[in-house]
């Protein structure tokens, strides 16, 4: 069985990887690029531990074959801390105990960075939406809603002071 | 002297918090080793069979294949969960040997260096099985010429010799005959996956000086490692077990399931193993609350008490008891709620099926206890024509009154409990209700 | 993985080029959302596989009074448009926003019930498949494209490559019924396109998801609300015809019982809401 190169872009660096054909691209950023904040939680799309932004739109990696992202942006988790401190949505998340366990986490935030990139002051409605591939077995969901909604008020004000 | 606190009152940040947000907290898949070695599991593909042979001959041939573990390997391969708090028989296999007992059940462990290898070897496995009647339903199991799931026998989990378990206060036939009404239901439950959003799962690694470094996700790190110790039979101090980040549990990892096979097999290999439940085995094999059938039996005076209570209890222990046992141990102290009840009755049976093993979730064996004692209680209200709240009141414990298992109540607070929850709901409760507390009813000649 | 070549291929020739060369071996996929859970499991291990991303079949263009969907336009992008009001309802229901950025009008053809969402509303709009094989193209009548359970007229060499939606004036609606508000496998799917004059319905397709092997019309109800003013009568009429003519089945979303029962309660409010005072909702033809 031969091999293949993928080139694409990981959190704005190029990377190569040699992956047999049609290795996930959730496999390839766990196993061979650390990028563990992706999780693995039912590799069937179903739950959202795995979700990645690929050119700024939300996807489940799990269930797209690496060759399909070549040439293309990724962003995981990773992507979206800062090397000092932390972005405002995971502050948020943070202050408002939108987590438990943890392994939820990484996929709502993706989630909710890509809903405020699109959106900058989206209604519950539209937030709770926008979370609707994302399971979460242990808050309820509630203080996940709350931390996001904290963080788009946090952002207004920032931008008001702008 | 005035202490000053530093913790208590405060909001004290979660420790592992900027872990979570930032997703830098490693979960047990995701760690890996050089050389490490994935497991994937045989398993049976019927409810009920015997299993008279395995055919590995063409598993082996696939490319990353590495050694296939059978019953034959591991050192002590029955054994019970519960066995560490001597609860007895020894009646769960490690590895299936002549007889599977519900879909699922592991068979062989196929390790290979991927976990595709692992996949294709283990589809590549021929099973010789010849399919037994199976049994799904409890009272079913319980007929006599149902099909015996146990390898001991019959289908009830002993209890000290009693086939039950049982709680007997007072005289319940006397207690109907002087009741005005007699009020009865039966009350029905299906088991519930605990379906955390991390699967069970552990890596298992050789050391240089001999001993075995487990990771693991398991709820229950003592648990997990005394069992491993019994069943590779090694003494616990060449087992190091490493937990940190659970992601989810409710109950679905306290059974001790993929730390033994995946350190025989670093064992067997001197490589790191790692076994790690994929989401459809979390779904199928990995254990569930338990299915109920409650039946209920209340004498009941025309003004609301309740003056006798039979309780009929049976749990679907599905193919194995793993802690099944424990759970109807608590249902039974708290199947007659928390009420007076001069006159009790309770036989809770843990019954074996061929149905998935069913084990610990939130509360297991007393919240299903709830469940029925409160719909029944709503019941009684009907019959008799009082509130459900009158006839809680009525029936509340105190403190110091003696539980139908010979235990005297202690923090008895459903009487504060329900007037807070009266408050809250804006429900005005008569004065007498108002005023009553969980206080020591007055000494009576005898006690209660 | 048991892969050997997982071919992406840049057009349309190139990509019936790959399944004149293997044959019925080749696992064809557009958005992997229904092949990938399949394959991750274990359930299917193909040895060459195709997707069709790159193949140019992802525009969206209105033609004249027809909308051209092709195969692989996401399923959120059909929420981008208003061209087909129905359309955007049908895929707001469906999935979630991952999987709606990945999951492809033309797949959601093939998705097995209880899903097809996006599929049930195409069948009330009467849209049309073309089929692309080695001797060209070929047009068919999606009520006319599944023949039973995962199986259609998509021959071994063809392709499925467009969809096309005649726009046209009518009262239209789609409701989805599952366990959860959202991104849930329907318990059963309505949707209901309506032709009115005067105050009459001239014309009906009703078409009902998760109630048979695959999307369906309810003709008997359909009969019952044609010539109607969307009277009480009427839409009860049709509702009771619909639950007796659906093929509804049991799974671990739900009984046949219930799901037979549902088809009547749903296919009764989807013709209650068109029946509003105010007169049904005109939609289309923007």
């Amino acid at each position: 069985m031969d091999k293949v190169i993928v080139t694409f872009e990981l959190a704005g660096r190029d990377v190569d990887v040699m992956v047999s054909p049609m290795t996930t691209l959730q496999s390839v950023l766990r196993n061979q690029l650390g990028h563990t904040a992706v999780k693995d939680g039912c590799r069937q799309g179903g739950c959202g531990s795995c979700t990645v932004l690929v050119d700024g739109e939300p996807m489940m990696s799990c269930l797209l074959p690496v060759e399909d992202v070549a040439g293309r942006s990724v962003i995981t988790l990773e992507g979206i801390t800062p090397t000092d401190g932390l972005h405002p949505i995971q502050q948020a998340f943070l202050d408002a105990n939108g987590y438990q366990c943890g392994y939820c986490t990484p996929g709502m935030i993706v989630v909710a960075k890509a809903l405020l990139d699109h959106n900058p002051s989206p209604s519950r409605d539209e937030v709770v939406d926008a979370l609707s591939g994302n399971v979460c077995r242990c808050t309820g969901y509630l203080p996940i809603i709350e931390a996001i909604e904290s963080a788009v008020r946090a952002a207004g004000q920032q931008e008001a002071r702008a | 002297m005035t202490t000053e606190l530093h913790v208590v009152g405060q909001s004290v940040a979660r420790s592992d918090g900027v872990g979570s947000v930032t997703g830098r907290s490693l979960f047990t898949a995701d760690r890996s080793f050089p050389g490490m070695l994935h497991l994937k599991m045989v398993r049976s593909p019927v409810h009920h069979a015997l299993l008279k042979g395995v055919d590995l001959s063409e598993a082996e041939k696939v490319r990353g294949f590495v050694r296939a573990l059978t019953h034959a390997d591991v050192p002590h391969n029955v054994y019970t969960i519960l066995g560490l708090i001597g609860v007895e028989p020894e009646e769960e296999f490690v590895l299936a040997v002549d007889r599977v007992r519900y879909k699922g059940e592991p068979i062989v462990a196929i390790l290979a260096e991927t976990e595709a290898a692992a996949m294709e070897a283990v589809s590549k496995v021929r099973l010789d099985l010849e399919e037994l009647p199976a049994v799904f339903d409890v009272e079913e199991a319980l007929q006599p010429g149902a099909p015996v799931v146990t390898h001991w026998g019959n289908n009830t989990f002993m209890f000290e010799g009693h086939n039950c378990r049982r709680v007997r206060y007072g005289d319940v036939e006397q207690g109907f005959a002087e009741a005005d009404h007699i009020v009865e239901g039966v009350y029905s439950t299906s088991p519930i996956e605990q379906a955390p959003l991390e699967t069970t799962g552990c890596i298992a690694l050789p050391e240089a000086n001999g001993r075995y470094t487990v990771y693991t996700n398991t709820q229950a790190l003592y648990f997990s490692l005394d069992n491993t110790s019994i069943i590779l039979q090694v003494p616990g101090n060449r087992l190091h077990f490493i937990g940190g980040m659970v992601g989810g549990g409710f109950g679905g990892k306290v059974d001790v399931i993929v730390e033994p096979l995946a350190t025989l097999g670093a064992m067997k290999t001197n490589r790191p193993v790692r076994y790690v439940y994929s989401r459809s085995e979390e779904m199928q094999v990995s254990s569930t609350r338990s299915a109920w059938k409650i039946r209920v039996k209340d004498g009941v005076t025309s003004d609301g008490r309740i003056i006798a209570r039979k309780v009929t209890s049976y749990a679907d222990s599905g193919a194995y008891s793993r802690q099944t046992p424990y759970a109807l141990t608590k249902h039974a102290a708290n199947a007659a709620g928390p009420y007076a009840i001069p006159n009790v009755w309770i036989d809770a049976y843990c019954v074996y099926t061929n149905r998935t093993p069913t084990s610990a979730m939130r509360g297991f064996g007393v919240t299903m206890a709830s469940f029925a004692i409160e719909v029944q209680m709503d019941r009684i209200a009907e019959r008799v024509g009082v509130d459900p709240w009158t006839i809680r009141f009525l029936n509340a414990y105190r403190n110091g009154d003696i539980k139908p298992h010979r235990k005297p109540a202690e923090d008895a607070t459903l009487i504060e409990t329900m007037q807070a929850a009266a408050v809250l709901v804006g429900h005005d409760l008569p004065e007498a209700f108002k005023a009553m507390t969980s206080d020591p009813r007055p000494t009576q000649e005898g006690g209660r | 993985m048991t892969v050997t070549s997982y071919f992406l291929p840049d057009s349309v020739p190139e990509a019936l080029g790959l399944l004149e060369t293997h044959g019925s071996s080749l696992l064809v996929m557009a958005g992997g959302t229904v092949a990938m859970p399949l394959i991750n499991e274990g359930i299917s291990l193909p040895g060459v596989v195709m997707g069709l991303r790159r193949a140019g079949l992802d525009r969206i263009e209105r033609v004249g009074a027809e909308l051209r969907i092709g195969a692989t336009v996401t399923l959120t992008r059909l929420l981008d448009q208003d061209t087909v009001p129905m359309l955007r309802q049908a895929a707001g229901r469906t999935a979630s926003w991952s999987i709606r950025n990945m999951g492809t009008v033309g797949g959601n053809l093939f998705t097995p019930p209880p899903g097809g969402d996006v599929a049930v509303a195409l069948l009330a709009l009467d849209a049309r498949v073309t089929l692309t094989g080695p001797r060209g193209d070929r047009t068919v009548p999606l009520s006319e494209f599944w023949t039973g359970f995962m199986t259609s007229d998509l021959r071994p060499d063809e392709l499925l490559t467009s969809i096309t939606v005649p726009i046209e004036p009518g009262a239209t609606t789609f409701v989805k019924f599952g366990r959860k508000h959202a991104n849930t496998p329907a318990v059963v799917t309505v949707a209901v396109h309506l032709a009115v004059q005067g105050g009459t319905v001239t014309g009906a397709r009703i078409a009902l998801g998760a109630a048979g092997p695959h999307p369906m019309r309810a003709p008997g109800a359909e009969a019952a609300i044609t010539g109607s003013a969307l009277e009480p009568e009427a839409v009860g009429e049709a509702a009771a015809a619909a639950a007796r003519e659906c093929q509804a089945f049991t799974d671990g979303v739900a009984s046949e019982w219930y799901r037979r029962r549902m088809v009547g309660v749903f296919v009764l409010r989807a013709l209650t809401e068109l029946a509003q005072p105010a007169g049904p909702a005109i939609g289309g033809g923007a």
